[in-house]
């Protein structure tokens, strides 16, 4: 068995570099910039070297001499680590990009409890941070070809942007590049359904694909929208589902409060509908430790197992 | 040297400048930041009026001079320089500060005045936002500077030495900073809380190219120090040091830990402007 390097560690990444490479041809206005997270950076460096940036571990700083390029009429793109691209940098995504309302691209890795790097590594309040800011848009892409559609979307995108994703050593690929197509603001529906609707972002999509299809299996008709942009949040679309099906699970690798559940609650109660359940499954309030991400799903129960015994327990 | 006639020309335009904040101080119902707006009134209007290539009819031009206001609490004090430049009116900033709706407020707001070139105010970010348009200038093969304003306390926060560093390794010839180094903070004198000295070695040990400035608040040594800039395909990032006073040529705000800010009563706005044509009086004999 081979060896795996740093950068075969890293398929989504690879997505990203050539995604955001492609791009980069396309348009002048592209520049590329990390805090040393510089893998999926190579094509673009290759091909752009006049037009990309490596600041060293300085996410400070990142954001602020995107936010001067985005001032002079640039796109900059930014890959990093999400951790310390939504906390350390957090002042200046908020002052620098998203009050002047600058098309700033964020999109940064080990997000949720991925990763195994311990409590330092995992970013679990990320969408929170981001969401509460005025301007800014949330994604957090499922699988490659979402995530190479999403990158390619934010080139005719307004204003400042996050994009969440996981390492990406194992990534299913969910989705048809040919036949599924993502626009930005609006969730997917991935899977029709009309018995419950699971709204789910990121890692969990697959596993709310997984769980569809065990209760299919058992005559049980699930529901799953790829809520793949947080913010804005697609209201409609959980509206229509929540009178259609009547009860919602809402599934993150994130704090299950203040992040896609939150956003998701307060739809529900802005529009004063009534369900039949609403269920929360994610982070609890922990500081999660060591572990694989589907040992750590286990162990704080939101699991595919906890899931399906929550959901079986319905019917 | 620097030719006389200009520097009386920019003198008095600093003189201006004081008289007229001091009235909008006077007038207005709450507080300016006078201590640090008279530290860096002088060197402010050298860079307005005489170092910068800008104006209101070079707005459009993409190889204008751009400047960052690090420190955006010196606003009022950029607000007033620029419009002696023919910016703004001076009127309506003392009618409209800091009131509802206003354009013109205690920190630069982009969005209000689309002539600025950032939005400034939270300190230690206007070095790293000065280092990316530059960046972009290089990138373009544009000719112009960018200079950026900070206060020597924002130097504390570390993501300005993140920047510094960035610089250095872009070669960034083509970006000027200055330190309005006053040597107090808000509430403290910055060598009893942090010893900043020696403070140009630190941007020298970053690799920038210093220029030290003794007296800051001295018009001819501003004008001196500002006409040896590098040239700007040079490839090393500029860092003027400009020792300055805290509530220069106020006699009763100088070096004062009180007078970090505040709201003139008539009474000592009538000392102050007395203090200000005592001090450029002398200036008009000396020169």
């Amino acid at each position: 068995m081979a060896s795996v390097t740093m950068e075969g560690y890293n398929s989504a990444r690879t997505v990203i570099g050539e995604a955001i490479a492609d791009i980069g041809d396309k348009d002048e206005r592209v520049w590329l910039l990390t805090p040393d997270v510089g893998f999926g950076c190579k094509d673009f460096k290759e091909k752009h070297p006049d037009r990309f940036i490596d600041t060293g571990i300085a996410e400070q700083d990142v954001v602020g001499v995107s936010s001067g390029l985005a001032y002079d009429g640039n796109m900059p793109y930014i890959i990093g680590m999400m951790p310390f691209m939504s906390m350390r940098a957090l002042e200046q995504v908020r002052t620098d990009v998203c009050y002047p309302n600058l098309p700033v691209r964020i999109i940064a890795n080990y997000s949720g409890l991925t990763g195994n790097g311990g409590s330092t590594h995992y970013a679990m309040e990320d969408m929170a941070l981001y969401s509460s800011l005025v301007n800014m848009t949330v994604c957090a892409a499922s699988d490659p070809v979402q995530l190479r559609q999403i990158i390619s979307g934010s080139l005719t995108y307004e204003g400042p942007m996050s994009i969440r994703i996981d390492p990406g050593k194992s990534n299913r690929i969910i989705y048809n590049e040919k036949k599924d197509r993502f626009t930005i603001g609006k969730g997917y529906t991935a899977c029709e359904g009309k018995d419950l609707t699971i709204i789910a972002c990121g890692e969990m999509v697959d596993y709310a694909l997984q769980l569809q299809e065990k209760a299919a299996s058992e005559g049980l008709s699930i529901r799953v929208i790829d809520m793949f942009t947080i913010k804005p949040l697609d209201e409609d679309l959980v509206c229509k589902a929540a009178e259609e099906t009547g009860r919602i699970v809402v599934w993150e690798d994130h704090l299950m409060k203040n992040g896609l559940a939150s956003a998701v609650a307060d739809t529900l109660m802005d529009h004063m509908i009534n369900v039949k359940s609403f269920k929360r499954f994610g982070i609890p309030q922990v500081y999660p430790g060591f572990g694989s991400a589907e040992e750590l799903y286990h162990r704080y129960g939101y699991d595919l197992d906890a899931v399906w015994n929550y959901v079986k327990g319905l019917f | 040297m620097a030719d006389k006639k200009e520097v009386l020309r920019l003198q008095e335009l600093a003189h201006q400048a004081r008289v007229n904040l001091v009235k909008l101080c006077g007038a207005y119902n709450g507080s300016i930041h006078m201590g640090g707006d008279m530290s860096t009134i002088d060197v402010l209007t050298c860079l307005f009026h005489h170092t910068m290539h800008i104006s209101p009819a070079l707005q459009d031009d993409p190889e204008r001079d751009r400047f960052i206001l690090s420190k955006g609490h010196g606003a009022v004090c950029m607000y007033i320089i620029m419009a002696l430049k023919g910016f703004f009116d001076y009127q309506e900033i003392c009618d409209t500060y800091g009131k509802e709706g206003s354009k013109f407020g205690q920190h630069p707001c982009k969005m209000r005045l689309p002539m600025l070139d950032a939005s400034t105010g939270s300190l230690g970010h206007g070095l790293p936002i000065a280092a990316g348009l530059a960046a972009s200038a290089r990138q373009k093969g544009q000719k112009h500077r960018v200079f950026c304003l900070m206060g020597d306390g924002e130097t504390c926060e570390g993501s300005v030495w993140e920047a510094a560093m960035l610089a250095h390794a872009q070669r960034l010839g083509n970006l000027v900073a200055v330190v309005d180094r006053n040597k107090q903070f808000m509430t403290s004198y910055s060598e009893d809380s942090m010893r900043m000295e020696p403070y140009a070695d630190k941007w020298r040990a970053f690799g920038w190219h210093v220029i030290e400035i003794a007296d800051g608040n001295d018009m001819t040594q501003v004008v001196d120090a500002l006409e040896h800039l590098p040239a700007p395909e040079s490839d090393s990032p500029t860092m003027i040091v400009a020792n300055t006073t805290k509530g220069k040529n106020i006699s009763f705000m100088e070096k004062q830990i009180n007078w970090h800010a505040g709201s003139l009563n008539k009474e000592d706005m009538q000392v102050a402007l007395g203090d200000l044509e005592k001090v450029i009086e002398q200036q008009r004999k000396e020169l």
